[in-house]
């Protein structure tokens, strides 16, 4: 059976829509860093679907560029919180606030 | 296995330049790994990689490549900017000089090294022809600065800009993608060439979801180049991140967002560009505004001057509206004279900068007595910012604006000259400390041979462009003539 | 004609400039004699300029052009005439005056003078530009060394007058710089003065922006910029603040040569180049002109601060310049084609423009004598004075003279001019106006008499008399008072020849039949 590619786009629009929707709501870093993988995989969903549709494979070689970045990002950004919570002890974007006048 | 299949010599030739960039990276990282604290030959090593990358890349102007079978193009627009991001790498380098130990901080390899990643991911930026392309550098480009960003990991200010920093551009990069793909699935291809003849052919898939792909990719490239309303993350990272970072954060990266975004509009869909000119408006509108109220009331150099970059940005945005050869050229002269005046800016704060001190304004009272061309040179830096002649800022805004202005964007240049009146206020309010106020207790700016030298060429091309600008102003336009 | 006399005009100070800046800051004296150097070749050289200057030519001479920016269509245009030629020559020789009346500054030496000069050259640069973007760089160059010496040189509370007097005059050149644009837009994109006074007429006719005349939009941009430097009434809150503030060369040049670039600006830009908006604001002008006149009086009446006085009769004397240039209409067929009124009035808006210059320098000049001893400048903190200090009362009293417009000084001729130009129109108004110049004389008299008559405030017994080098630095301005008191026709000359022609570019306006 081939699935249409209406129900890809959708599904794929829906689980980007619950990655912003969690990385504007959720205040605890790791799970907004979480969101944002969610944002990126709905990304990698869809380029598989239109490949597939378009019958040319530049989506899913995208795909695989898009899961490299997204496992250096996680490394990068875990170091980073690392760091920061070595620091601060807190994970909470709400105790960010050093820097407002 | 026959590589030719996949790439030919002139490809290699072409991207030449990023490979110096990588060897010279690689070569710092064994530096730092056998030798530590090698910090000026890795300084270096750094800086002899950037002025060989830059010669190899000097060597495209007035020549036009295709290379990867269409994923890169080199020409002069591409080329002006690699010579961009060069110069604010060197210069990036030669002010973090030590400065990191100032702060408390200790200047390791991965530092210079990452300087050069993130030249390389910028190159590629304006140097793609394919969205792809454009993704990988902006990605090469933002995980460098993320790190960059937060190198004082012992600092909570540096580390909570680079997380802010971090979460932000990964959303951004989220949109990008999603904008990306959107286009990608509409029209069938990734390439810029393929995307416009899809687009003129009728060969789209949906109307709307290529709009609302445009619209994503927009809103990814704000986020990258800060326009309002995504600017939130700016001024909160500027300020912390260490004071040589900021230079490079609001200058290179910032001209490689524009660059690119210029880019994907002028030759992905120059069709579509009538559609968007509303939209635009309101960007460029809103963005001058708010970075320029929000900078009034500041206390912090570095804030003000974060919402400053906002304002210009919000300036530049006016060229993207305008996109023609004028404005387009309007554009490139623009991005390299607020690249030098920013580097210059951000060089002397972070020369002056020491533990605490050397951020705030009330910090800068009485400099001038005591150094008389340092506070000149600063001084030359923020009259250009506010685009005063006969200092090249006044030029590059005149340039962009009266582009503007044949296009008949009348109401919006004058609240835009309007702006500039107002941001007057506080580019002079640093001044006035520095040269109408006494203190007790004045900043003692770190000197080193090298970097008084940098800066002085800075304050002086700030002079020669605003007094001589004629060659430069040629050079641009035969870059923009590339596109337009 | 081929050395390039007005260039070295205007690079002359500005090598003196860079030479300073050169020069290690121990030297004071190398400083001051450089500065003096280089101010006393311009002065020489802008005589040579007024001796080869042939008055009987209508339009442009020692022109240069050179192409600057061509890919901007920007050149490097000069060009002189009898309007700019007397305001040239004024700027030479208060610029030169002005470095000896600041010999004793004693803070950054090498700062005041490098800005000095550089102030310099930006109203040379100002009066002889024939290229908008050049004229405009100028205009701007004079705001910065302006800034500076007010914010750095200054008196107490100078940072605060600095910014004023920056942020003010820069709204005004950031709205002239719109009408520059305007023009250069409306005009077939050329910054060419010249060439923009032969088309904008008939460019801008009938032109509508947004439901108003384009001439009119680009008139009311260009005046609220020229107001704003003038000062005209509801602009002038800048001027007694940085003056009081300032140094006194530096007063001296703000009054004796900025305030001229205003009137200057409306004479050489907005007359030619906008005559149907010359013609259209003529009332109102001549009622700015009255309002500056009373206005400026009654402010100088209710001063107990000398320099605030004499900072308030610049504006009542900018008045009658404005009421001068007001007279033009009166070349009008229904005023009569008056051209004799209409040439009285603007050949003395242009020596009163050059008059006041010298008058209100000597002014500055004396009340700097009297503060350097003193310490204050309080009108009534004195008393007697003349009996100790004879030969600095009897300047101060020719001065005062000169500026009250007694006959036989040179205030007086100028006024009388404007006067007698603008009756035949605006009949009320200059009575009016005439009441100004009781004002004048009543505040000059009155504080005269509080500062010198009466008892010695014995405070000031042994006050020193003024010295060689500041008598030095009144001379040549006294002996130009009394002589173009008497005998003015040499300044008349030089302009007339220019103005006549201006009065037949605003003649040749359409609204002005209709009037």
């Amino acid at each position: 059976m081939v699935v249409p590619l209406e129900h890809v786009i959708i599904l794929s629009g829906l689980l980007f829509s619950i990655g912003v929707m969690g990385v504007l709501f959720r205040r605890n870093v790791i799970i907004i860093f979480m969101s944002i993988e969610l944002m990126l995989n709905a990304v990698n969903l869809a380029l598989v679907g239109f490949s597939r549709y378009h019958n040319n494979v530049d989506g899913q070689v995208f795909v695989f560029l898009v899961m490299t970045l997204a496992a250096a990002e996680v490394s990068v950004g875990l170091a980073i919180i690392v760091a920061l919570f070595r620091n601060r002890q807190t994970v909470n974007i709400n105790e960010m606030n050093l820097m407002k006048n | 296995m026959d590589l030719s299949l996949y790439f030919t010599r002139q490809d290699l030739w072409g991207i030449l330049p990023e490979i110096v960039l990588l060897v010279g990276a690689l070569i710092i990282l064994s530096i730092e790994l056998f030798a530590r604290s090698q910090r000026a030959a890795m300084l270096g090593v750094g800086i002899l990689s950037l002025v060989i990358a830059g010669g190899f890349a000097s060597k495209n102007f007035g020549s036009s490549f295709i290379l990867f079978q269409g994923m890169v193009t080199l020409n002069d627009y591409s080329t002006f900017f690699d010579l961009l991001y060069m110069t604010a790498g060197i210069v990036t380098m030669v002010i973090s000089y030590n400065y990191l130990e100032r702060k408390g901080g200790e200047t390791r390899g991965e530092y210079f090294a990452l300087i050069l990643f993130a030249t390389m991911g910028m190159m590629l930026m304006t140097r793609g022809n394919d969205l792809v392309i454009i993704f990988l550098g902006m990605e090469l480009l933002s995980l460098s600065l993320y790190v960059l960003v937060g190198f004082l990991r012992h600092d909570v200010f540096s580390n909570e800009s680079a997380i802010k920093y971090l979460l932000l551009g990964a959303f951004a990069t989220g949109f990008f993608l999603f904008g990306a793909v959107l286009v990608y699935g509409t029209t069938g291809t990734t390439n810029f060439q393929h995307i416009a003849s899809a687009i003129t052919n009728n060969e789209i898939l949906s109307d709307t979801l290529l709009s609302l792909g445009i619209g994503l990719l927009l809103v990814g490239f704000a986020f990258k180049v800060a326009l309002v309303p995504f600017h939130m993350w700016s001024p909160d990272v500027y300020q912390g991140a260490p004071t040589s970072v900021t230079a490079f954060l609001c200058t290179a990266p910032k001209a490689a967002g524009f660059g690119a975004l210029l880019k994907v509009f002028l030759v992905a869909f120059p069709a579509l560009h009538a559609d968007w000119q509303d939209l635009l408006w309101a960007l460029a509108l809103l963005t001058m505004i708010v970075g320029n109220i929000s900078a009034l009331v500041q206390t912090n150099v570095k804030r003000m001057l974060a919402f400053s970059s906002v304002t210009h940005a919000g300036y530049l945005c006016i060229g993207i509206l305008v996109l023609n050869e004028m404005g387009v050229s309007a554009i490139l002269f623009y991005l390299l004279v607020y690249s030098v005046m920013n580097l210059g800016a951000f060089g002397i704060i972070s020369l002056l900068e020491k533990e605490e001190k050397g951020v705030n304004f009330k910090d800068y009272e009485g400099l001038a007595s005591k150094h008389p061309w340092l506070s000149a040179s600063l001084a030359l830096f923020m009259l250009s910012l506010a685009g005063f002649p006969p200092t090249a800022g006044f030029v590059a805004k005149y340039t962009l604006f009266s582009s503007a202005i044949s296009e008949g964007y009348i109401w919006l240049i004058i609240i835009a000259i309007l702006n500039t009146l107002v941001s007057v206020y506080y580019y002079v309010r640093l001044i006035v400390n520095m040269y109408m106020r006494t203190s007790e207790e004045t900043l003692v700016p770190f000197l080193h041979p090298l970097l008084s030298v940098v800066i002085f060429i800075l304050a002086i091309s700030i002079m020669f462009f605003g007094v001589l600008p004629g060659w430069l102003i040629d050079t641009v336009t035969q870059a923009a003539r590339i596109y337009t | 004609m081929d050395w390039n006399i007005l260039s070295w005009l205007i690079w002359l100070p500005i090598l003196g400039s860079a030479v300073i800046i050169l020069i290690p800051r121990e030297k004071a004296d190398t400083i001051k004699f450089v500065a003096a150097v280089a101010t006393g070749i311009q002065l020489l050289v802008a005589i040579v300029l007024w001796t080869k200057f042939d008055s009987s030519t209508v339009g442009f001479q020692f022109q240069e052009k050179v192409s600057w920016i061509s890919s901007l269509n920007v050149h490097y245009s000069l060009g002189i005439d009898g309007l700019s030629l007397p305001m040239a020559l004024l700027t030479a020789l208060l610029s030169f005056l002005c470095i000896f009346v600041s010999w004793k500054i004693e803070k950054a030496i090498k700062g005041y003078f490098a800005l000095f000069l550089l102030l310099d050259a930006g109203m040379m640069g100002v009066f002889l530009s024939l290229d908008f973007f050049l004229f405009y760089i100028f205009w701007e160059v004079v705001l910065l060394p302006m800034f500076f010496l007010i914010g750095m040189w200054g008196g107490s509370q100078r940072e605060y007058a600095a910014i004023k007097f920056f942020l003010y005059t820069l709204a005004g050149s950031v709205l002239m710089f719109i009408a520059i644009l305007a023009l250069y837009f409306a005009c077939g994109r050329t910054f060419d003065m010249i060439e923009i006074m032969a088309i904008a007429p008939t460019a801008l006719a009938g032109k509508l922006w947004w439901g108003f005349e384009s001439l009119k939009v680009i008139w009311i941009l260009f005046f609220i910029a020229f107001a704003i430097k003038v000062p005209i009434f509801p602009f002038h809150t800048w001027l007694p603040l940085a003056h009081v503030e300032a140094p006194t060369a530096v007063s001296v040049i703000l009054a004796g040569v900025l305030l001229k670039m205003g009137t200057y600006g409306i004479l050489r830009i907005s007359y030619p180049m906008l005559p149907d908006g010359a013609v259209w604001f003529a009332g109102a002008l001549a009622v700015l002109a009255m309002i500056n006149i009373i206005w400026g009086a009654l402010c100088a009446l209710a001063q107990t601060d000398l320099k605030k006085m004499v900072a308030y009769s610049s504006i009542n004397h900018m008045g009658f310049v404005m009421l001068g240039m007001s007279a033009v209409v009166a070349a009008g067929a229904k005023n009569g084609t008056n051209l004799i009124a209409a040439e009285a009035g603007l050949n003395g808006a242009v020596l009163q423009m050059f008059n006041h210059g010298i008058i209100t320098a000597m002014l500055f000049i004396l009340v700097g004598v009297i503060y350097d001893r003193a310490h204050h400048r309080n009108i009534d903190g004195f008393g007697g004075l003349g009996v100790r200090m004879p030969i600095y009362t009897g300047i101060v009293a020719l001065a005062f003279f000169a500026g009250l417009g007694l006959p036989g000084l040179s205030g007086f001729i100028g006024e009388a001019m404007c006067l007698i130009g603008a009756f035949p129109v605006y009949r009320g108004i200059v009575i009016v106006s005439v009441f100004g110049i009781l004002l004048n004389a009543a505040y000059f008299l009155w504080a005269f008499q509080r500062i010198f008559l009466g008892k010695l405030n014995e405070k000031y017994a042994d006050l020193p008399e003024i010295n060689r080098r500041e008598i030095f630095t009144l001379v040549p301005l006294a002996v130009l008072v009394i002589f173009l008191g008497i005998y003015p026709t040499p300044v008349l000359d030089v302009m007339k020849t220019t103005l006549s022609h201006l009065i037949e570019i605003v003649q040749s306006s359409s609204l002005l039949a209709l009037q």
